[in-house]
């Protein structure tokens, strides 16, 4: 019997989900570093034996889709010589890798001796070695002094340790933690392969194989029929990147062609500019994954994400860009160019599915720090995400999400939970909260920044900034008549009084008792912000998000300020 | 002679179970009173009464248990209907209700919109003061702070006030003194402070589930009081117990000051009534539905126990007390169907519920429901519900779908049928979201239903989802009524002792498992749980030194006095492989938490039994009907319901009807009566 149970195909799809969201919980909840379990950057995946997709939890979905083709240069380097048992590690950006600082470990799951899949689980780990503690170095001009490259590199033969090879690698991190996480990843792939094999003895091979190919048939055929949606057509979007790290006031462009023909679409960055000589450069991997994240936001959310998707897609990256940077660039920056990429993917659409791009995201800028915890006497790496999640762009009809932070998450990014933070990182918070005004304003508004505002009580802390969002053109878009959202900003108020303000990719000190304060901009409005009901915009000044000029300026709302109630208005459209 | 009841307020419907102490247990239905539920309790009370012959006062006075559920809570979060609220909370830190740490469920989804808080951000205030996490004072509380935002509060008519402050779960006192002077400034407000409600690290789910607790806490609280008030004027001398939605109940003073551990009441019997009814059938892998007048409750049993959650969600509210894995959504009798700007048919969530519910009830409601589909296509008996005392009218139920027919270009009867079509299927979403969506195929599952409009719909659900096996309960449609009077008392306490693993100090845990032991048969005292009737399940949460995360594994009551946790760590070892794929033997473990559960054993009731019979003596003669899931109008035999003895078997098409509900077999299916009295279900 060869026919495809729709039913089965289902509950096959929804299970592979399901053991990816378990592996995802060995991660949440066993791992040491908060970036992974507070913030969970990371993400898990199943791949069939060539290395396809199977299905992923997409938790940063920059991560997500550098994992097919990390699996496939795990694959490519030992081919016939995997066996059960066996544990790869992997993060070179030249071989598949998006960034180093996000490790991959990959395993292979064998049914009655034959490699039947892969469980694999990709985590932005402390530390992985490299010039600077934390991984961001933005004087680096190349990749030896970024990181330790880990190429394809089995860990574990046939459920043995590989001590000197694990002795070899821990040897050139910093943090002893990332041991620990490293066990983690790998439980979380045992968890992966159990899953897969409960799958495959209950159901046999043959029966779940031919379920998985029609499950590619059939997320093709949804792919296509959510594409042929877009209008065919030639469309062309730009963005600018803004500093090198290296020439102030530098600029690079990237630009993109999209192709849409019937039921395929195709991405050239042709036109994009070379690479450039610092760390501001993406590798192929990061760069693809940007652009089917951006892409995944203009279809149905509900897709199922397997290989089957990727079918009708084409991308033509350059080599020499700054999208695809050659060896050996250094590349670190990568995945924070997805926010000027996504630009100008949405600037490129917005033509063409005026209901379905956003405006704008906020552009993150960031920072990592690291330093010693005097109450433990041990070294800590936080990069500080609730400070740097902003809001993203409006969509006709629906205002944009406040504090989601940077496009490349996809709003998966949790900021850290305030007393969490507290008890595992030598910082006192003292203010985190919404950014009034930070929204590009609109008939539907941007989504909200926030200003954080804490205490470093660590000593001997190195902060590196990375990110952009503080040139004026770098705000967040407007689309239809909206305007940009707000500016990021970092300042560091030092204990001599002295007021620092550090540009994006700048490595400074920072001395004990320096308070870091932080404002994360919002996202671009999306239609005349004349148009916004006079009552939403009150409301907003009564809740404190918006001020009373704002109201006036931008919306030409007139609010009492004892009631709150809607005095004025003036500039709008007749009704 | 003592009664013991089981009480479920609905949404539209209040069930009752009237288990006296010799005989058969008696189930009853009657319409719910929003306006005031006590009102439906009492006419249930009233009912049962003149079916025992006596006075409402004097039956009162020998009931010795009112175990009660109310979606009153649940409701008030669905619809927005909270209390107003206004939340004190740490300088600078106000927006995290809001903020939920910036997640975005549905990832790539630019239309997805976040919660509305359910307090605005202008009556979210911030008051001076500083609490480290080891619990040092950084600065002290500001009384002048916390004045002013009161008077605000007061001035715009704040019926309750959270406090929830930072690092509160380490050191209480700034709360407690913002609770005391909430209090004062405020007199008959509800206060709720974050550190009594769920004294554990982590704001964002503290400060979430306190805002949940004040939200609901005036709204039960003024219907406990009522009720109370009514029971014991009318005569009751019993012991009242409120269903808790960690599948426990629990006494009225306990749920009132954790009004939120009711906001799955009503459903959180459902598990453990489906066990009761199972049993007999000895299956332990079961899929409970519960469909009323408003809502669609689905629970997934495995292994004959629901999975339970402290990181559950009240639609998309972070929540932190422990509940059971209970998903709803909109789909009940009363369900509204409705055309949407695409021209689709869509059933729900909107519902006609019991005021004035749907159009074929005659008490002036002329939207078209789920349930005037049911009657119009000959699914529910015309000559009503409640032995005829719920008189459902055709004509007004032909009336209020002839202008959705019209809109749609279809006959009454095809959308009728299209109604019937619409809701069954966004019911079976409902069971796949807690089973296909987690990797549960649900072909091998049964389908326990309850609810007045569940066996009605059943067989549509099953055949959507391949399910081949329906349990129908005889009491099915007030099923969680019944549940509650199986369902036993129950505490959960926690206490913190952080210490390495294999250097405690064993007086003190001994100390400390006493004192969880006190408090445990204090609280079971209070409820009236004799000694005899009590026991206690210790558990330790444990994880390796620089986790952040720890796991529950039991501790045993001789480990405990003994002071070893040799066999904690064990377990802890088995446990973290089994879950998360690995262990690490030789790394240090460290002990966070201590945990107790308090259970007072309640009588479980032994279910009837029924005596045998055959078919054939039930049957009532042949009605047309619309039945799924062949989507066709049938001549169909009628049963009386209550006159199918055990083994009693019929071939489908077959209506077979009870007083609350009607049981659809439809063709190619059938139906036999277990010993209890209970339908099963399956393909012929």
């Amino acid at each position: 019997m060869s026919a495809v149970d729709p039913v089965l195909a289902s509950v096959l799809q929804r299970r592979l989900r399901a053991i990816t969201q378990e592996m995802g919980l060995t991660l949440l909840r066993t791992t040491r570093s908060p970036i992974l379990n507070e913030a969970r950057d990371f993400v898990t995946g199943l791949y069939d034996a060539q290395g396809r997709i199977l299905e992923q939890a997409e938790y940063i979905p920059i991560l997500a889709f550098a994992l097919a083709p990390a699996c496939r240069a795990v694959l490519e380097a030992f081919g016939d010589d995997v066996h059960p048992g066996d544990v790869f590690l992997h993060n070179d950006v030249f071989s598949g890798g998006n960034q180093h600082n996000d490790v991959a470990v990959f395993r292979p799951v064998f049914h009655e001796g034959r490699l039947v899949a892969w469980a694999a689980t990709k985590g932005h780990q402390a530390d992985i070695g490299g010039a600077q503690a934390g991984g961001y170095n933005p004087k680096a001009t190349e990749v030896w002094q970024e990181a330790l490259r880990i190429p394809p590199l089995r860990i574990v033969e046939r459920g043995r340790p590989l001590r000197d090879v694990w002795r070899l690698v821990l040897a050139n991190v910093r943090l002893p933690i990332v041991a620990e996480d490293l066990r983690a990843q790998i439980g979380g792939t045992v968890v992966g392969e159990r899953g897969v094999l409960e799958v495959y003895r209950r159901h046999g091979a043959a029966t779940v194989e031919r379920h998985l190919d029609f499950l590619f048939d059939a997320a093709e055929r949804r792919m296509r029929s959510e594409l042929r949606r877009i209008p065919d057509g030639t469309y062309r979007g730009e963005s600018t990147v803004f500093y090198d790290g290296h020439h102030p006031g530098s600029r690079h462009r990237i630009v993109v062609t999209i192709d849409k023909r019937g039921s395929d679409i195709a991405f050239d960055y042709t036109g994009t500019d070379p690479q450039t000589v610092g760390f501001v450069n993406a590798p192929y991997a990061s760069s693809f994954s940007a652009a089917i994240l951006t892409l995944l936001m203009l279809v149905d959310p509900d897709l199922p994400h397997n290989a089957g998707i990727l079918r009708p897609l084409r991308v033509h990256i350059p080599r020499g860009t700054i999208l695809n940077a050659e060896f050996p660039a250094a590349t670190t920056f990568g995945n924070t160019l997805a926010g000027p990429h996504s630009d100008a993917i949405f600037r490129a659409l917005a033509p063409a599915l005026p209901d379905r791009v956003s405006a704008g995201w906020n552009r993150m800028l960031g920072m990592t720090v690291t330093g010693l915890d005097p109450r433990r006497g041990r070294r800590y790496v936080d990069i500080l995400f609730l400070a740097l999640k902003g809001g993203s762009g409006a969509v006709r009809g629906l205002d944009g999400y406040d504090h989601i932070g940077l496009i490349n998450t996809a709003g998966g990014l949790l900021a850290q939970d305030y007393e969490m933070l507290e008890v595992h990182t030598p910082h006192r918070l003292r203010r985190h909260e919404y950014l009034p005004d930070s929204a590009g304003p609109g008939r539907w508004r941007g989504g909200l920044g926030v200003e954080t505002e804490f205490e470093v009580q660590g000593a001997d802390v190195t902060g590196v900034v990375f990110g952009d969002g503080v040139d004026e053109e770098a705000r967040a878009f407007g689309l239809f008549g909206g305007g940009p959202g707000a500016l990021n900003a970092i300042e560091l108020a030092t204990p001599d009084g002295a007021i620092v303000v550090p540009r994006s990719k700048d490595v400074v000190a920072i001395p004990r008792g320096t308070v870091f304060r932080q404002r994360a901009g919002g996202g671009g409005g999306f239609g005349e912000p004349r148009e916004r009901p006079a009552e939403t915009v009150a409301a907003e000044v009564r809740d404190g998000v918006l001020s009373p000029e704002a109201a006036r300026r931008d919306y030409g709302v007139e609010v009492h300020p004892g009631t709150f109630a809607v005095e004025r208005v003036t500039g709008r459209p007749r009704p | 002679m003592t009664y013991r009841i089981g009480v479920d307020v609905g949404g539209t419907f209040t069930d009752f179970l009237l288990q006296p102490a010799v005989g058969r247990p008696r189930a009853v239905k009657v319409p719910s009173t929003p306006a005031d539920p006590t009102d439906g309790v009492f006419a249930g009370l009233a009912e049962m009464a003149t079916g025992e012959s006596r006075s409402l006062g004097e039956f009162l006075g020998d009931v010795e248990l009112i175990v009660h559920g109310t979606t009153i809570t649940t409701n008030a979060v669905l619809t927005g209907d909270v209390a107003r609220v206004g939340l004190l909370t740490t300088r600078g830190f106000r927006d995290a209700l809001a903020m939920r740490r910036g997640i975005r469920e549905a990832q790539y989804d630019n239309r997805c919109r976040a919660p509305e808080p359910l307090v605005p951000r202008w009556l979210r205030l911030p008051v001076t003061e500083r609490v480290d996490a080891t619990g040092a004072v950084l600065a002290p509380l500001d009384d002048v702070d916390v004045h002013d935002a009161l008077a605000r509060f007061a001035a715009v008519g704040v019926e309750a006030v959270a406090v929830c402050f930072l690092h509160a779960w380490a050191n209480p006192a700034h709360e407690v003194a913002a609770e005391r002077l909430a209090t004062a400034a405020l007199p008959g407000a509800y206060v709720t402070r974050s550190s009594a409600i769920l004294p554990q690290i982590r704001f964002t789910e503290r400060v979430s589930t306190t805002v949940l607790n004040a939200a609901v806490g005036p709204v039960l609280g003024r219907y406990l009081d009522r009720l109370t008030t009514r029971l014991t004027l009318t005569g009751f001398r019993g012991t009242l117990l409120v269903m808790q939605s960690n599948g426990g109940v629990a006494a009225p003073a306990t749920a009132r000051a954790a009004a939120a551990s009711t906001l799955l009441s009503g459903p959180a019997a459902a598990p453990t009534a489906g066990g009761a009814y199972t049993a007999a059938h000895g299956l332990r892998d079961f899929i409970t539905v519960d469909m009323g007048g408003t809502s669609f409750d689905v629970c997934l049993v495995k292994d004959g126990a629901a999975a339970l959650t402290a990181e559950g969600r009240i639609g998309r509210y972070p929540f932190g007390l422990p509940m059971l894995a209970i998903h709803t959504i909109g789909a009940g009798g009363g369900s509204i169907a409705w055309i949407d700007e695409g021209g689709l048919l869509r059933v729900g969530p909107r519902s006609a519920g019991a005021a004035p519910g749907p159009a074929c009830y005659a008490r002036g409601g002329t939207a078209p429901t789920c349930t005037d589909a049911d009657l119009l296509l000959g699914r529910l008996d015309p000559a009503g519900l409640l032995g005829g005392r719920l008189r459902l009218d055709p004509v007004a139920a032909r009336g209020a779908l002839e202008g959705l027919a019209a809109r749609l270009g279809l006959g009454v009867e095809a959308a009728a049928a299209g109604v019937v079509d619409v809701i069954d299927a966004n019911m079976a979403a409902g069971i796949r979201h807690v089973t296909v969506e987690r990797g549960h195929d649900p072909r091998g599952l049964v389908l326990v239903v309850a609810g007045g409009a569940g066996p009605v719909h059943a067989a549509g659900i099953a055949g959507e989802l391949g399910i081949a096996r329906i349990l129908v309960p005889r009491d099915s449609s007030i099923f969680c009524a019944a549940g509650m009077l199986f369902t036993d008392l129950r505490h959960d306490l926690v206490r913190t002792l952080v210490a390495p693993v294999d250097a405690l100090d064993a007086d003190r845990l001994r100390r400390l498992c006493a004192a969880l032991a006190r408090d445990g048969h204090a609280a079971l005292a209070e409820d009236g749980v004799p000694e005899t009737r009590r026991a206690l399940a210790l558990g330790c949460d444990v994880r390796y030194v620089g986790q952040y995360h720890e796991l529950t594994v039991p501790l045993l009551a001789e480990e405990a006095e003994a002071g070893d946790l040799s066999g904690v760590a064990k377990r802890f070892h088995e446990a973290h492989d089994r879950l998360y794929g690995y262990a690490l033997p030789d790394t240090p473990l460290e002990l966070v938490n201590v945990r107790a559960v308090a259970t007072g054993l309640v009588d479980r009731p032994r279910l009837p039994e029924v005596a045998p019979g055959a078919a054939e003596a039930a049957r009532r003669g042949r009605r047309r009907a619309w039945l799924a899931p062949e989507r066709a109008f049938h001549e169909v035999d009628r049963y009386d319901g209550l006159g199918l003895g055990a083994g009693a078997r019929l071939a489908g098409p077959a209506l077979v009807e009870l007083p609350l509900t009607t049981v659809v077999v439809p063709p190619a299916w059938r139906l036999e009566t277990d010993r209890h009295g209970s339908f099963v279900l399956e393909p012929a």
